[in-house]
């Protein structure tokens, strides 16, 4: 589809901003960056997986030539933080005990890397092993060795919820099954390793240049475990190498340089090793979710009985927004009168998960899609005929009282399957079925940004401070949005020339620093909604401003003026701009490149404002209304607005050795309005190719000593393009009365279908269920011979 | 850098290779070809797997870990200095770092890809999988390598990694070293005084071991022309289809007395489901002489399963692997029979 | 120790002090300042790091700087001449071949050596040529998209 409207930039294929700087090498991040005198620095972590610490000697590391600081617990204090304030589980280093191998211990700073890297070997600490826990099922049974003292059984959180009556549903259903599905614990994977710079200036100002999503929750963090006032610290984003949600946590990586900093009053930096990607994680959970579906004859969903254990590895970080979202994303797309949910977050012995694209709704995302596969199958209904029975529409509230303002599901189930050729594919399946060709469909549904903060507060989501170029022109957009590599900067870029009628090359942004607005960050996919309806706001300012001044010197009402293509116009045409061409030309003698013409250029009339009232700037502050039920747990997956999202997937099975080839995949996503085609398809294609790898290869395995077998990318697969298909990108637009301009989140939502219509797909392909994920081949084959010897 | 410290020399020849191979044996000497397993290798993992010792520590011996560091020399009174030196020590005799890489980069003799006037090919050690993959007359007579050069790794670490560096490192899953076992492979190995040949299918012992003496470095390998009727294939089975550690490797080359007539000689070569790749030997059996029917071809794949001693890892089970032996050399058979007859 | 290297960057040729353990990558990120080329994995999984040595894609994590002694060493920055954009540079930018722009760079030096070698490769050739180079943002359909533009010339 393309472009049907009057909007000049948006909805437009516009190259983002940041493209050239990238195809030069130009851009900078934030391992790229060093200072004179800078400082590197080294994390020494734990060989052990559980362990009490009794005591930690860091003298041979202190007195190593080069060495110019050693911390540990003692200098950094045992002050807890984390993600929720409600779990705040960690500290800087650990002190009394390490509760996973890769647990942070100690830091270095040191005149090279190599010294510091050799210093961590020469800090000895001495251990008491403890009984280990790796079984994230059985944690909560009793008699298992316990983590935290606060986390009773293991369990750090849980959720109980029962919207409607389950026993009413469960009266009304025709058919009712309980299906299962496990997952492994998975990672981002991210290109770029986490880096982090940190620097104190003379008046004791930190500032932290770092690979994050998050700057402003990370200031937060840092600001309280550091024992700082928060206008002290200031987080800088330079450009960043993918999060994908690892990166929206503050950790220790990022402490313990700024502590180094403190310490040696020096610019330190601290880059991960790949290895230590993995180490710190802060991932895909692993997921046990069984279901219990009732439908009627018709097809009609009568209720949904849901019980979950996640596995969340030592610590909480994001899993408590997680386990409420594996429950709560449920309620929708699909109309669900009942709906209960029993989620435990438990914790082991394995580095900690956290968010991760989708958050905890994937994994459940995938198993309820699967289970609507065998429902349809049992009913004798094709599955998308019985998913187009039960779509929500605009206008309507969940169960859980998630209220959805657009909702182009239906629009996006049709258009995946006529773009497909589903029903001609799919009749042949009762031919084809376990032949090694197989078609699956599924869809999904996300928040378009979460509605409420992390921490408890009124305050504005984001803020956008937009300024006019004193000497006329250009215009410079501030924002503390975290552009990681989704384009985020493009999109603020395209609303502010939008709005001012301007090119893209004239609008300058300026984000991802603390120091320059509030913003929560790029977590939730939220930023295009929230910062979008900032920045919006923020150039309308401007607008009008200008149009103020300019209609106030010619006599005309403001409203009667506009900007557009870079030029005042006026609503009649015969506007008499030379008093103010004169003053331009005034002030600009001996410049040749002057603007000629009937009409009063932006430059022209930006540079008047200026003269006239000073410094013309435009803010927007953005916050969603109050949102959703009262019950406990009520604020996850509540959201101005919803995205959903249809896919097929074609798959290929070799039926011996149980290989699997993606053919096609066709994918819709309901965006509300694109801002950036390009952009939306390349979330799109993105998610595509996540959700295939965590499909079919992706999962991190763990030794019986908790230690990471695979913590490479090497031997964590993850597909590469051989491996992934042609991906067809279908946009759908449902015009979100809450987004800018109808916007709404495609960098999540779009991941929802992807693993379960793969998994239905192989369904097709081979006649057996697989519902232990990764699907790799050894379990295809492992079901195909559990299938023959049942038989 | 995670690199341990080592200091690199680059002789121009190959007797000059030797002669520093023998000078700094007592000091630790690797060759370094490629680089692709070697670098990776060495590096030290942030996270040690062994907790660094002195050598003969009791904690160290049972394994019990206690410390970080556990061992005597932290409780001697040593000089800032001789830390260094020490941790060096106990580092090295953990990992085994060498003190000396030898590149053997510049020497122009281990390159290239030779047919002489017998119909048999030598590759020069050096050369690169790249170079392998993208020769005409190794894809048409000696199918099986050309199938391993596709399969390895991807093209960055094919235009890096040497066909003498994958099979010196003697890894079960090396995809050059399973398809030269099948072809008869035969490693040109050089010492300060001596040549010897070593049939590839002698060459590994255990994983990372191999026959290779002190002061030794491959020089090429060589394969025998390939009689008329003859063919050969190799199958990778991975997880996805580039970058991959295989699960599972099968090579066979495959000689017919005539088209549709019995098979003269056959070899099967198993990758990943042994400590190194192993010869089946007892396909040889089931299939020479016979006429390669289903039958008989479904057995000789039998007799490799039979052959092969898969173990469980990360990365796979040996139910799996075992099944999946039998399955790909029933495949691998049937491909090279067919390029035998020249229908592939 | 360290020993004396010749290195020809991007045309120009730098003699160096390097020790011998230091990779190709470290040498020129940190001694000649070229933080193009990146680092994704240290050990030659992701390609992030890929530049031509006398003209052969390499991932420069795994290669020491000593082994590249006398070479031609080709990285990112070279492409634009001028402060223009190249064909293949244009095009990633033109259909959005780029997000986070960590593997930019090694795509493109794995792309301007098939493009050498094969100036109208197939999208098989495409894809099976850039199978070292990982990216986990685009699904790779938009960077196959833009090297096919080019190709179709």
């Amino acid at each position: 589809m393309s472009k049907n409207n009057s909007y000049r930039i948006l909805n437009t294929r516009l190259p983002r901003v940041d493209a050239i700087d990238k195809v030069t090498g130009k851009a900078i991040y934030t391992d790229d960056m060093s200072f004179p005198g800078m400082l590197h620095g080294a994390i020494l972590h734990s060989p052990l997986a559980h362990a009490k610490i009794l005591n930690i000697d860091t003298s041979r590391a202190e007195r190593l030539p080069g060495v110019k600081a050693v911390v540990t617990y003692k200098e950094a204090g045992t002050r807890p933080y984390g993600v929720s304030p409600a779990r705040y589980d960690e500290t800087i280093f650990c002190h009394d005990k390490v509760r996973y191998t890769g647990d942070e211990i100690a830091a270095v700073a040191a005149v090279d890397k190599d010294t510091a890297l050799e210093a961590v070997n020469l800090i000895k600490v001495d251990f008491e092993e403890l009984p280990i826990l790796l079984d994230g099922l059985h944690a909560m049974d009793e008699g298992q060795p316990q983590l935290h003292e606060r986390y009773k059984n293991n369990i750090c959180a849980k959720v109980n919820w029962h919207f409607g009556d389950i026993e009413q549903g469960r009266k009304d259903s025709h058919i009712i099954r309980t299906d299962h599905i496990t997952s492994k614990m998975q990672d981002a994977a991210f290109l770029e390793p986490q880096s982090v710079v940190a620097e104190v200036d003379s008046h004791g100002n930190l500032t932290m240049w770092s690979s994050t999503q998050a700057p402003h929750y990370v200031q937060r963090t840092l600001a309280m475990a550091l024992n700082m006032p928060l206008h002290k610290v200031r987080v800088i984003k330079p450009a960043v190498g993918g999060g994908f949600g690892p990166k929206a946590s503050c950790s220790t990586v990022e402490l313990a340089t700024c502590l180094l900093a403190l310490k040696t009053g020096k610019p330190v930096k601290t880059t991960f090793d790949r290895e230590q990607v993995f180490l710190h994680s802060r991932a895909r959970h692993q997921f046990f979710h069984t279901m219990t579906t009732g439908v009627k004859k018709d097809g009609t969903l009568s209720f949904l009985e849901h019980h979950c254990i996640m596995d969340g590895g030592a610590y909480s970080s994001f899993g408590i927004a997680a386990v409420y979202y594996a429950g709560s994303l449920l309620g929708g797309p699909y109309r669900l009168k009942n709906m209960k949910y029993d989620g435990y977050r438990v914790v082991t012995n394995k580095p900690a998960c956290g968010a991760q694209r989708g958050h905890g709704a994937v994994i459940a995302r995938a198993t309820f899609e699967v289970q609507l596969d065998r429902i349809a199958e049992e009913l004798g209904m094709d599955p998308i005929e019985l998913r187009l029975k039960n779509v929500m529409e605009a206008g309507e509230t969940t169960c859980n009282e998630l209220y959805v303002s657009s909702f182009g599901m239906k629009e996006a189930l049709e258009a995946v399957r006529d773009s497909a050729a589903w029903k001609k594919k799919r009749t042949l399946a009762g031919k084809t079925r376990g032949t090694g060709k197989g078609i699956g469909a599924a869809c999904g549904f996300f928040v378009s940004g979460a509605g409420y903060p992390i921490y408890r507060s009124k305050t504005y989501h984001c803020t956008v401070v937009t300024k006019v170029d004193e000497v006329g022109g250009g215009v410079t957009v501030t924002s503390g949005a975290a552009d990681i590599g989704q384009g985020s900067d493009t999109v603020l870029a395209m609303i502010t020339a939008e709005e001012l009628g301007l090119n893209l090359d004239d609008v300058k942004v300026v984000s991802g620093d603390s120091s320059l607005s509030v913003d929560l960050g790029a977590y939730s996919s939220r930023t295009t909604l929230m910062t979008g309806h900032a920045c919006k706001d923020a150039a309308r300012d401007i607008k009008r401003q200008i149009l103020e001044v300019i209609g106030g010197k010619l006599n005309i009402p403001p409203e009667k003026l506009d900007l557009k293509d870079g030029k005042v116009v006026g609503i009649n045409n015969d506007i008499d701009f030379s008093a103010l061409r004169e003053e331009y030309l005034q002030e600009h003698k001996g410049f040749t490149d002057l603007p000629d013409g009937p009409e009063l250029t932006f430059r022209e009339a930006s540079r008047i404002a200026f003269l006239e009232i000073g410094s013309v700037v435009g803010t927007g502050s953005y916050r969603p209304p109050k949102l959703g039920g009262s019950f406990k747990g009520a604020t996850v997956g509540t959201s101005p607005a919803f995205g959903c999202s249809a896919q097929v997937a074609e798959v290929s099975v070799d039926l011996e050795t149980g290989e699997v080839t993606v053919d096609n995949i066709t994918g819709a996503h309901d965006c509300g309005f694109a801002i950036n085609r390009t952009q939306v398809e390349g979330q799109m294609q993105g998610s595509m190719m996540m959700g295939m790898g965590e499909a079919l290869m992706e999962q991190i395995i763990y030794n019986d000593k908790g230690r990471i077998m695979n913590a490479n990318l090497a031997e964590y697969k993850i597909p590469t393009s051989l491996d992934v298909p042609h991906l067809d990108a279908i946009i759908v637009e449902s015009n979100e009365p809450h987004g800018p301009y109808g916007a709404k989140e495609v960098g999540e939502g779009a991941i929802m279908p992807v693993i379960p219509s793969i998994l239905n797909a192989i369904y097709d392909a081979t006649g057996v269920r697989i519902d232990e994920l990764p699907v790799t081949p050894e379990r295809i084959i492992e079901a195909l011979k559990k299938k023959r010897e049942n038989k | 850098m995670i690199l341990p410290e080592f200091d690199v020399l680059v002789p121009n020849t190959v007797a000059e290779a030797c002669g520093m191979l023998s000078k700094y044996a007592d000091k630790g000497v690797r060759i370094l070809a490629g680089g692709t397993d070697l670098l990776v290798d060495l590096r030290r993992p942030i996270v040690p797997s062994e907790i660094s010792s002195c050598d003969g520590c009791a904690t160290h011996k049972t394994g019990n870990v206690r410390s970080t560091i556990d061992c005597g020399w932290w409780e001697s009174d040593s000089s800032p200095e001789s830390d260094r030196a020490l941790l060096k020590k106990v580092q090295d005799s953990i990992h085994q770092y060498p003190g000396y890489l030898i590149s053997i980069h510049r020497i122009k003799e281990l390159r290239g890809i030779t047919t002489n006037e017998k119909g048999s090919l030598r590759v020069g050690a050096m050369t690169t999988v790249t170079e392998i993959e993208r020769s005409d007359i190794i894809r048409e007579k000696w199918t099986a390598l050309a199938e391993g050069a596709d399969s390895l790794g991807s093209p960055l670490v094919r235009n890096r990694g040497t066909i003498g560096g994958n099979i010196a490192n003697a890894r079960p899953a090396a995809d050059t070293f399973i398809p030269s076992v099948a072809l008869d492979g035969v490693l040109v190995i050089q010492s300060e005084k001596a040549s010897r040949k070593v049939s590839v299918d002698k060459f590994a012992t255990a994983p990372g071991k191999t026959v290779m003496e002190e002061g030794e470095i491959i020089t090429a390998i060589e394969y025998p022309a390939p009689p008329e009727f003859s063919g050969s294939a190799y199958y990778k089975l991975a997880n996805r289809k580039a970058l991959e550690i295989c699960n599972v490797g099968v090579a066979v080359w495959i000689a017919l007395e005539k088209p549709g007539g019995p098979v003269a000689d056959i070899r099967v070569a198993l990758g990943a489901v042994g400590p190194t790749p192993i010869l089946a030997e007892s396909v040889k059996k089931v299939l020479i002489g016979k006429k390669p029917d289903e039958e008989i071809i479904k057995k000789a794949a039998k007799a490799a399963r039979d052959d092969a001693r898969p173990i469980d890892d990360h990365r796979g089970s040996a139910w799996y692997r075992s099944m999946m032996v039998e399955l790909v050399t029933d495949r691998m058979i049937r491909l090279a029979v067919k390029r035998a007859e020249g229908e592939a | 120790m360290k020993k004396l290297v010749t290195l020809t960057v991007n045309g120009i040729t730098h003699e160096l002090a390097v020790e011998p353990r230091r990779t190709l990558l470290e040498v020129i990120r940190e001694d000649l300042g070229l933080t193009g080329s990146k680092k994704g994995c240290g050990i030659g999984d992701c390609g992030a790091c890929t530049m031509l040595v006398d003209g052969v894609a390499t991932f420069s994590c795994l290669m020491l700087a000593i082994q590249a002694d006398g070479c031609n060493v080709e990285t990112v920055e070279s492409l634009a001449e001028n402060g223009k954009l190249n064909k293949l540079q244009r095009s990633f930018v033109d259909l959005g071949a780029i997000q986070c722009g960590y593997c930019t760079p090694g795509m493109l030096m794995t792309a301007t050596e098939l493009l050498r070698r094969n100036p109208h490769p197939s999208e098989k050739e495409i894809r099976r040529s850039l199978s070292g180079n990982l990216c986990r943002c685009t699904g790779y359909q938009k960077i196959v998209d833009a090297i096919k533009a080019v190709a179709g010339e």
